[in-house]
């Protein structure tokens, strides 16, 4: 309980160096002064357990509080919340990312079969619809079988036959401010397939309203191929050989309105007249006394005589 | 109140755009390395704030301030002294509104030597709560450094980094905080009927 060697030189040295020898911040060789010392020193050995008691009792009291789980809580919302990105955290993200990755994969799939799909589609509409322009282009443009000044009806009604006389009245009525000089079944060299054709005259220029047989040519399905529609037929549309064709189906045939009039408006005139076409074929299909195409004779590229 | 959560809001903001440009860091990295030392940081804010409040305001800050430079953070290296850093750096933005500099000066003073208080009694069963009351009765200035070097077992070194000190300072001021610590757990003791020895200099007379 005593202070010995209070005042020695020694302990005052001791004394000096405590505080750093209880941080453990001296030198080694000062270390061992220090211990060599307090070995002989009862006073400077008391001092330091005094110190020493009193930092465990420190850092027990401080241990012994309890730092608040809310608080905890609270920090960890707040640090989730500032995580950039539009997916919150950030394990989120990564799963987000690989997901996003499959979808996109996924989609790219999708779209690369989707986009197969339309351009075969496109190829069918274009392979169907060149079959009314190459017969536009052959009997009407190149073949010129038509007269300047129209036929008379009569004789028109007469080269279409029984079975097609009917349609002569619709497309005339159906193209208004159009002329039908010709109307006739032919066909286009190299090819048996038949066509009833209809060679008009209007707006400055001929367009060919033109019938076939479908004989298993079929336009595709599906709205991405669909140009138009008018009276739930639908209208597909091509370009071909400098020529706009608009085409649709009835039940057994396939028709076109070709001309090297715009896009739209060979769309509008087939609009008008693939309704009532459809439903005049349609018609005639179901009529038991209707002649089939091949009881016509016809002449190759060139109107019947 | 209202103040405070506003300016908390516009740090916020500045973070979100911070970390906008390192995508690459991840919350729950942060979270690894710098959670495990709340509890340190709690105790340590706790015994240095002026209340409960304030001391969890703190460490809210430091942990957002924390995320916000993570980047610049390099693994490997000591987390939880770069948090106190922060911790101080924070702590003396919030102490320049209490304006105790007069105090401080007048604490810090002459060095006075080696302690020249022997034996002062303090009690073996001593409560936690009585040597937190005497704790916080030492000025904040020397509390902190004790709190640093004695409980969380920084280096003198550390501590001048973080507390942006020179190393003599650090020094005396822990010399200073650990005397004034234990004459007021001699009080304390003197409260449990414990009288220091009687040819000891009485605590607080000495120098």
């Amino acid at each position: 309980m005593n202070v010995r060697n209070f005042d020695s030189p020694q302990c005052s040295r001791v004394r000096r160096y405590l505080d750093a020898y209880l941080s453990n911040e001296l030198l080694v060789e000062t270390t061992s002064d220090v211990l060599r010392h307090l070995e002989s020193c009862e006073a400077c050995s008391r001092e330091l357990q005094a110190r020493t008691r009193v930092r465990d009792a420190l850092r027990k009291a401080v241990a012994s509080q309890i730092a608040p789980e809310e608080l905890r809580q609270s920090i960890h919302r707040r640090l989730t919340k500032t995580q950039p990105g539009f997916w919150g955290g950030s394990r989120q993200r990564t799963w987000a990312a690989a997901l996003a990755g499959v979808v996109v994969v996924v989609l790219a799939g999708v779209i690369a079969q989707q986009w197969i799909r339309l351009r075969q589609g496109r190829r069918i509409v274009a392979s169907v619809l060149a079959l009314g322009v190459s017969d536009h282009l052959q009997c009407a443009i190149k073949g010129h079988n038509y007269p300047e000044i129209a036929n008379p009806p009569e004789q028109l009604r007469q080269k279409l036959g029984p079975e097609y006389a009917g349609l002569l009245e619709v497309v005339q009525q159906k193209l208004p401010g159009f002329e039908v000089l010709e109307a006739h079944i032919c066909s286009v060299q190299g090819s048996p397939r038949k066509y009833v054709h209809f060679i008009t005259r209007g707006r400055g220029t001929i367009l060919s309203v033109i019938l076939t047989k479908s004989e298993g040519e079929q336009l595709p399905n599906g709205s991405r191929f669909v140009s138009g529609s008018s009276g739930r037929v639908s209208l597909y549309e091509a370009h071909l050989n400098g020529m706009n064709a608009a085409g649709f189906e009835s039940k057994e045939y396939l028709g076109f309105v070709v001309s090297d009039l715009s896009r739209d408006t060979t769309l509008q005139i087939a609009g008008e007249l693939a309704p009532p076409l459809k439903a005049a074929l349609d018609a005639g299909s179901r009529s038991e006394a209707r002649l089939d195409l091949d009881t016509f004779s016809f002449v190759r590229g060139a109107t019947q005589p | 109140m209202a103040a405070k959560d506003f300016r908390l809001d516009q740090r916020h903001a500045t973070i979100e755009m911070d970390l906008f440009f390192h995508p690459k860091l991840r919350v729950e990295d942060f979270e690894a390395a710098a959670m495990p030392h709340f509890p340190d940081l709690h105790r340590t804010a706790r015994l240095l704030a002026q209340d409960s409040t304030e001391a969890e305001d703190l460490v809210q800050e430091v942990y957002l301030e924390a995320w916000k430079s993570f980047h610049r953070f390099q693994t490997g290296t000591n987390c939880r002294a770069w948090l106190f850093k922060i911790l101080f750096h924070r702590l003396h933005h919030f102490r320049r509104r209490w304006a105790k500099a007069a105090k401080m000066e007048a604490l810090e003073g002459p060095e006075d030597q080696d302690g020249l208080i022997a034996d002062t009694p303090v009690p073996q069963e001593i409560r936690d709560e009585d040597v937190l009351t005497a704790l916080r009765k030492v000025p904040v200035e020397f509390r902190e450094v004790v709190l640093l070097a004695d409980v969380q077992e920084f280096s003198y070194k550390e501590i001048a980094e973080a507390m942006k000190l020179p190393l003599g300072t650090v020094m005396s001021r822990l010399s200073r905080g650990r005397k004034l610590l234990r004459q007021e757990l001699a009080g304390v003791a003197h409260s449990y009927g414990i009288t220091p020895a009687k040819d000891a200099p009485r605590a607080g007379e000495s120098a």
